[in-house]
């Protein structure tokens, strides 16, 4: 879990600093739990580690808001003391600040990203109020603007002295952290509590005139969130309509598209033209069945391979495997029939049985081959006959 | 004189045969007169017997086996040895792959290897000549790919065109055009087939004398094909190439004197392939002008292009809506991939997505069309990958349908449906939904859906989720079991298990943690040492711990 915390510190740009932040509270906070025996408590664990894992995911932002504010300076120390003296452009302008200037995280906890914005910008409202009052001490007390005023603050430190003043830093910032992490700690049991009662009691607080604000926050709070929601319109009505018909999502029940009709089979096979298939189908068919296809496992399966390939044999082995012929044995051994047209005694027979058996010894000719050496020597036998009649 | 005997001899075999599968009783009667004329009284008990019991037997039909049974049989006896790597490595100690990227580098290797051997048969092919092997294996032979049909013809075309090759088809076609012979609608229609696949830029065999190594993964079949289709696979512009205004494709089709259903259909295809989505639209309201039909696959390609020609998500809803209805009037039905094509949009459409997609899948249901993997993907995809991880019950319902058969490939997105699933069970912290899938991931062919790189990242998840949700005996005998047969632990994975041991004080087992990440090569990883360091030096160990392990500090306790 530490090397956990280490490991985003890392991540966040703040190096070694916020590690040692992030250390220094989370041993506070988790003295108890350290030292534990039995495995069964792995489970109890969980809930106080994934809590300060959120919190600290959102100090990390902070610590990135704080960086980033520390880069960019210049314009923002601008801006924060313009931001001081304008009243109605005051929160929308530093929200949109704060959250421009803010590196955006690629976490899981986005959802509590949201939620500090929501703070924020609740903050901003209530810091329209009371302005003047609390602009210029270093209060401690009061929750609601030590986080607003340690952006200016922190800002101007930054930028007058860095390096001298990082002792000075790391305690006032731990003590944010830590007022923060309450704060966080409070939020969320509320938001376990009561969804987005929060924010709804925000926005129903303003009137008309800060409408735009929070409509405006809402649409940058949910820009930050990865999910690219690149509508303009109100999201909101859309995402709390999903939370509510929660329990009624499932894939077996609900509404249709209604837009296609079931055909019964036979018309379907009726479009359907048979066509020579073209090299996108040829294609595609191949590159599905690259999907399933995965290197053998053992030497079985990589002769399962080769024999579809052809370069194994098949089994059982057939002698014949490769050679086409068409005839029988039978028709390669027998060959008697074809005598019929010689004479049944007489040299001329004893010579062609002699013929037939040397044929049927040899396996290179076929069948018809072995005929056709048959009909040769009857079409000579005749021709010859003729002559020897003749004499 | 011999051939008689013979005949003879074969005639009494066959009497035999006849005699025992009882024959009609006269035929059989005659033929033992012939036979047995000297004993007369038997044959006559014989042939009563023939004619009484007539058994009548019953041929069982001949089983015919597939060539590949008897392997498949033996295959299946064959279970993983968790001690060993993949098959495909050298079974030797110090050949073995040691972590994720050596067994990549290697696998990488064997197939770069096979594909110079495939390289050098191609290249010289005049060295290759004797066929040695009876009967002749035509795959490791040099394929002949020299177009035979020589002159300038459509014959000519029409198998240049077969051969894929096709610079040269294109030049043969305007050779043809040019000497004013013309070239049928259909052998236009598969040229531009070729184009708009190829998109107009070399085809793979061309492409391989400049692309000589260029593998990215290590699958088994690196035909010749295999470099546009992996790059396919990645995203919607394949192969480098952009579709170009004044491609040959594009040339051709201007100039074709008619042009029908089908070549539309292609040119949107190619299109929306190479990355020129707006083009592609702007065909189909062409196609429609002239009033022909679209067919399935094309609707499918400008759906999946929805994403690219609007911005806003109630857009991209309304326009494949627009598309759904279009295919109804051109009475194309939909198949699996166009429901995919669409959950696939609305991944891309937010909060209008989500509340849409359950309504897809109602249509599919009704059109009685069996969801694919790819289809609950997206679905994972769509609920789960979003900012506020609502737990609702849709993956338990999809995991249910998982389990209950296995699946074949329809979609190649289907390969990305296990490891979004556990990358969804590790969200929501759920080992239970976790086991089943491991259940139904091995369940038939389900586990071809994993290559190697897909195969590593599933069960990374899956130990982490191990790491931390379950006891720590669980999490050794899953990890004796996994490694180093089915994946390599990461760094990450190493720390998941140093924080589960040190979650469980079970510490005595870092020695041989320490073996692992020396042989995975983590050794010189600073925050994996420092991690292991501290857990050591956290607590004092006993003394008798000291002498297995630390034999040097036997005299010299802490």
């Amino acid at each position: 879990m530490w090397s956990r915390v280490a490991a985003w510190g890392g991540g966040a740009g703040g190096g070694g600093r916020l590690a040692a932040r992030g250390c220094l509270a989370a041993r506070l906070l988790t003295g108890p739990p350290r030292g534990r025996q039995a495995a069964g408590a792995v489970r109890q664990e969980r809930r106080p580690r994934s809590k300060i894992q959120k919190l600290f995911s959102t100090s990390t932002v902070l610590s990135t808001k704080e960086d980033g504010l520390t880069a960019s300076a210049d314009s923002t120390t601008k801006t924060a003391s313009k931001s001081q003296e304008d009243s109605a452009e005051t929160p929308k302008q530093k929200l949109l600040n704060i959250i421009g200037n803010m590196k955006v995280e690629v976490s899981s906890k986005k959802k509590f990203q949201q939620l500090k914005t929501h703070e924020t910008k609740k903050q901003a409202m209530n810091q329209l109020e009371g302005l003047d009052s609390k602009s210029s001490t270093f209060p401690k007390t009061t929750e609601d603007i030590q986080r607003g005023k340690p952006l200016n603050r922190e800002l101007v430190e930054a930028a007058s002295a860095v390096a001298s003043s990082l002792p000075l830093n790391k305690e006032q910032t731990e003590s944010d952290l830590l007022a923060q992490l309450r704060r966080h700690e409070e939020t969320t049991d509320k938001q376990k509590k009561g969804g987005t009662i929060n924010i709804r009691n925000v926005i129903s607080d303003m009137t008309i005139k800060r409408e735009s604000p929070a409509q405006r926050g809402v649409r940058i709070s949910n820009l930050i969130s990865l999910e690219l929601e690149e509508d303009g319109k109100r999201i909101r009505p859309e995402r709390l309509a999903p939370q509510s018909s929660d329990s009624r999502r499932s894939l077996k029940v609900g509404r249709r598209l209604n837009i296609f009709t079931k055909t019964s089979p036979d018309t379907e096979k009726a479009l359907k033209t048979e066509s020579s298939p073209t090299i996108w189908d040829v294609e595609f068919a191949k590159e599905i069945a690259a999907v399933t296809e995965q290197p053998p496992r053992n030497g079985f399966e990589e002769m399962i391979q080769w024999t579809k390939e052809g370069i194994l044999w098949e089994f059982p082995i057939d002698n014949e495997a490769g050679m086409e012929d068409d005839a029988a044995f039978h028709e390669h051994i027998f060959l008697e029939k074809h005598l019929e047209d010689f004479p049944k005694q007489g040299p001329i027979r004893h010579f062609m049985e002699l013929v037939i058996c040397g044929l049927s010894k040899n396996p290179y000719l076929t069948v018809k081959q072995k005929i056709e050496h048959i009909e040769w020597f009857r079409k000579y036998f005749e021709e010859k006959e003729e002559l020897l009649q003749e004499i | 004189m011999a051939a008689r005997r013979l005949g003879g001899s074969s005639w009494q075999q066959m009497s035999l045969l006849s005699r025992r599968w009882c024959l009609q009783a006269g035929s059989a009667g005659k033929r033992e007169q012939n036979r047995y004329s000297s004993s007369s009284t038997t044959l006559e008990k014989t042939v009563e017997n023939s004619e009484v019991t007539r058994e009548e037997i019953v041929l069982p039909r001949r089983k015919t086996w597939d060539k590949l049974a008897v392997l498949q049989a033996l295959a299946s006896t064959v279970n993983r040895d968790p001690t060993a790597a993949h098959y495909m490595f050298q079974d030797d100690p110090f050949l073995m792959p040691r972590n994720t990227a050596n067994s990549r580098l290697l696998s990488l290797s064997k197939e770069s290897g096979r594909s110079a051997a495939k390289y050098i048969i191609k290249e010289f092919p005049q060295y290759f000549d004797k066929t040695t092997s009876e009967p002749n294996i035509p795959c490791l032979m040099p394929e002949n790919l020299t177009p035979q049909i020589e002159g300038v013809s459509e014959a000519a075309l029409k198998e240049r065109i077969h051969l894929r090759g096709v610079k040269a088809s294109v030049d043969l076609f305007d050779q043809l055009l040019q000497a004013g012979s013309p070239v049928s609608l259909e052998t236009t229609n598969s040229l531009l087939d070729l184009l708009c696949f190829y998109g107009d830029g070399e085809s793979a065999q061309e492409k391989q004398n400049e692309q000589k190594g260029d593998l990215e993964e290590p699958e088994e079949n690196t035909s010749e094909q295999r470099s546009p289709k992996r790059q396919f696979q990645k995203s919607l512009n394949s192969s480098g190439f952009r579709w170009r205004e004044n491609s040959n494709a594009e040339r051709i089709f201007k100039i074709m004197p008619e042009r029908n259903a089908h070549s539309y259909c292609t040119m949107i295809r190619g299109m929306v392939k190479h990355g020129a989505p707006a083009k592609a639209y702007d065909m189909y309201t062409d196609l429609l002008n002239e009033r022909h039909k679209a067919d399935v696959h094309t609707f499918n390609a400008l759906i999946r292009a929805v994403p690219y020609l609007k911005e806003k998500f109630a857009e991209r809803w309304a326009l494949v809506k627009d598309f759904l209805n279009h295919m109804v009037q051109q009475e194309v039905q939909p198949n699996v991939l166009t429901f995919n094509a669409v959950l696939k949009t609305l991944r891309r459409c937010g909060g209008v997505g989500r509340g849409v997609s359950l309504s897809v899948i109602q249509e599919m249901n009704a059109l009685d069309i069996e969801p694919s993997l790819a289809t609950y993907e997206h679905l994972l995809h769509i609920f789960y990958r979003s900012v506020e991880l609502q737990p609702s019950t849709i993956i338990a319902e999809i995991l249910e349908e998982v389990e209950k058969r296995s699946f074949t490939p329809q979609d190649p997105d289907d390969a990305n449906f296990f490891p979004t699933a556990m990358q969804a069970c590790c969200d929501l912290k759920d080992i239970k939904l976790a086991y089943r899938l491991n259940k139904s991931m091995e369940k038939g062919d389900n586990w071809k859906f994993l290559d190697m790189d897909r195969l590593n990242a599933y069960w990374s998840k899956f130990f982490s989720l191990l790491c931390m949700m379950e006891q720590i005996d669980v999490v050794l005998k899953w990890y004796k079991e996994m490694t180093p047969s089915l994946f390599y632990p990461s760094t990450r994975s190493m720390f998941d298990l140093l924080q589960a041991l040190d979650a469980a004080n079970h510490l005595e087992v870092i020695p041989s943690v320490w073996e692992d990440i020396k042989q995975l090569g983590f050794s010189r990883k600073q925050d994996l040492l420092e991690e292991l360091l501290s857990l050591m030096s956290r607590e004092e160990h006993p003394e008798e711990e000291h002498d297995g392990a630390f034999p040097a500090n036997q005299q010299d306790p802490h």
